[in-house]
């Protein structure tokens, strides 16, 4: 009896080990993915009521002379399109900035290890770069599909440097919201188009206007999930069926880069 | 039109060179493990040479052209910082690309190094010593640059085509276009090379002589390889401009720049696929058939010997430049 039962029991045992080691191995693999999963407290978002828009580029200003932005390149603009069919045409103005997109792919193509140089925040939300690693390769300029990014040369050193210095982009103002101010093109727009606040707190203005209207994001094919959302743009949406034969012009008010010029 | 291009001449000749000495590096590795004890291998023991030889050379020099696009070289020392296997978390191709091109750069340079005449080189016991040692290294060095030589030549056009935002980049065929275009530039720069050391009759000491058959035979193979791969990547270069056009979205958009009409359209079936690819074939294809049917002796003028490798090595980095710059001005700006 003992000769059968003595197997069994380190059957068991083993059987024991095997499943606590399992389960281990389990934990320890889906640590990192619950804690990407787990909802993030704070989601700062900015809607954008194009209704509102009056095209005056005072965003991108107030922008501009915040973060000493260098001469051709922005953080913010606006954008002013003509779409329709004759004689229904309009005029549209569509304010721009980083999407501060949920499933960022600038990040992903980011190179430098372990830490990113361009990386998510995990408590906001907010895409930032870090003017200390990043080494200028600028594979996350060509990774954004709604250009949002451009090479800063006086970033990062007091002197401008040779090359391309480091990525620069749109980063909703973090030292300002962190002392509890609006971002500075939201509290610079004379029409109160840009509203700015938390997605995840309902009783923010941004999750009420969400909440409320049907909001557009950009580029939705791209399944980035942006956090910036746009009230009345649908024609952004309608301009990509190719049966609709819209007239489309976009007049992107961004300077003519000069850095570097080819073709 | 202008544009603002942020991957500029540093990064084409980089893609070019790496995609160079990776073709290069792989052809002699090849040979090398070809036919180990036969006579292949003896007949183009040269060949073999002289890729490993060119093998590291094009990859170092674009790496250094790499670092020195960045402005801050000693900013690169942050692809490794951390240790080896975390490349395996990180998704961006370019990380996994620095450490292929680390590990390329070490193991080609030691390949190269067991084709050294060592006992030429140190006389005595020591060269001896060397040169047995370095035969005995040359074909596990082999098993490991192969299988790295290769996976440069994909990395190349990895780092592009991992970049949803760009439609021409973007495309499961780039990978392919870049291999078959890496191999066939580093097959002509062994052939130039070669070339060049043959202008004169025994030329170079130990090696085969140009006036022995066997090197009329090698390099029958090594052209009518070269005339393979250079159709291959017509019919590659086919399948880039076919798919993209078929696709509905950006991608159509975006290779209209290659087409007829386009703005890099010149410089496309021009520089590309006439100088580049048709050219060499017709060259190199007549004299390969006059040897083939007719019988004829497999030889033929100087200048034309030279200039078909040339031209496809020009058509390699023409590719490259389309490439490059049409992913770049045709990506999604704006909504």
């Amino acid at each position: 009896m003992t000769t059968v039962s003595a197997p069994t029991m380190t059957r068991r045992q083993m059987l024991k080990r095997v499943g606590a080691v399992t389960a281990g191995v389990t934990v320890v693999a889906a640590a990192p993915m619950a804690a990407r999963a787990a909802k993030q407290e704070v989601r700062y978002a900015m809607v954008i009521d194009t209704r509102r828009c009056s095209g005056c580029q005072a965003c991108s200003i107030a922008c501009k002379a915040e973060f000493e932005v260098p001469l051709g390149a922005v953080r913010s603009w606006v954008e002013h399109i003509e779409v329709g069919t004759y004689p229904n045409v309009e005029r549209r103005m569509l304010p721009r900035l980083c999407n501060q997109c949920s499933e960022p792919p600038c990040v992903d193509v980011c190179p430098t290890e372990p830490k990113k140089a361009t990386y998510k925040r995990e408590e906001d939300g907010i895409v930032v770069v870090d003017d200390g690693l990043c080494i200028g390769c600028a594979k996350c300029l060509e990774a954004c599909p709604y250009d949002a990014r451009f090479m800063n040369p006086f970033k990062g050193d007091p002197v401008k440097t040779k090359g391309n210095g480091v990525a620069d982009k749109c980063d909703f103002c973090l030292h300002r919201i962190s002392q509890g101010v609006q971002p500075s093109c939201v509290n610079t727009c004379q029409g109160k188009a840009r509203i700015f606040g938390d997605l995840n707190d309902p009783t923010s203005a941004v999750a009420k206007l969400v909440d409320e209207y049907d909001t557009t994001v950009l580029m939705r094919e791209k399944k980035t999930k942006p956090s910036v959302f746009y009230i009345d743009a649908d024609y952004i949406e309608a301009k990509k069926d190719p049966k609709a034969d819209q007239y489309f012009r976009l007049d992107t008010h961004r300077n003519e880069r000069s850095s570097k010029r080819w073709a | 039109m202008e544009h603002h291009l942020m991957w500029n001449w540093p990064m084409i000749v980089y893609l070019f060179l790496a995609g160079l000495g990776a073709g290069a590096l792989a052809v002699s590795g090849i040979v090398v493990l070809w036919d180990p004890a036969g006579e292949f291998r003896h007949r183009a023991a040269l060949v073999a040479r002289l890729g490993a030889f060119i093998g590291p050379l094009p990859v170092i020099i674009g790496t250094i052209l790499l670092i020195y696009e960045l402005g801050r070289p000693f900013r690169a020392l942050n692809l490794f910082t951390s240790n080896f296997w975390f490349m395996f978390f990180n998704p961006s191709p370019m990380n996994w690309g620095s450490w292929f091109i680390l590990f390329f750069c070490v193991f080609a340079t030691v390949y190269a190094l067991t084709f050294l005449p060592w006992k030429a080189l140190l006389r005595g016991e020591r060269g001896e010593r060397l040169e047995a040692r370095a035969e005995r290294m040359r074909s596990p060095m082999a098993v490991i640059c192969v299988p790295l030589a290769i996976a440069m030549a994909i990395y190349t056009a990895i780092l592009l085509a991992a970049i949803p935002a760009r439609p021409l980049w973007h495309t499961p065929v780039l990978w392919l276009l870049f291999t078959v275009s890496a191999i066939s530039t580093g097959l002509s720069a062994i052939i130039l090379v070669q070339r060049f050391m043959f202008r004169k009759p025994g030329a170079v000491r130990g090696a085969i002589r140009r006036e022995d058959p066997a090197f009329r035979v090698s390099e029958y193979y090594l052209v009518s390889m070269k005339v393979l791969l250079i159709i291959a990547e017509l019919v590659v270069i086919g399948l880039f401009i076919m798919f993209a056009h078929m696709t509905i979205n950006s991608a159509n958009f975006a290779v209209q720049v290659l087409l007829p009409g386009g703005e890099l359209a010149t410089t496309f079936w021009l520089g590309v696929i006439l100088v580049g690819l048709l050219m060499p074939a017709f060259i190199e294809g007549f004299y390969l058939l006059r040897t083939a049917v007719l019988g004829h002796e497999f030889e033929w003028p100087y200048v034309i010997n030279v200039s078909a490798p040339i031209a496809i090595l020009f058509g390699g980095l023409m590719l490259r430049y389309v490439i490059v710059v049409g992913g770049q001005i045709t990506g999604p700006i704006g909504i």
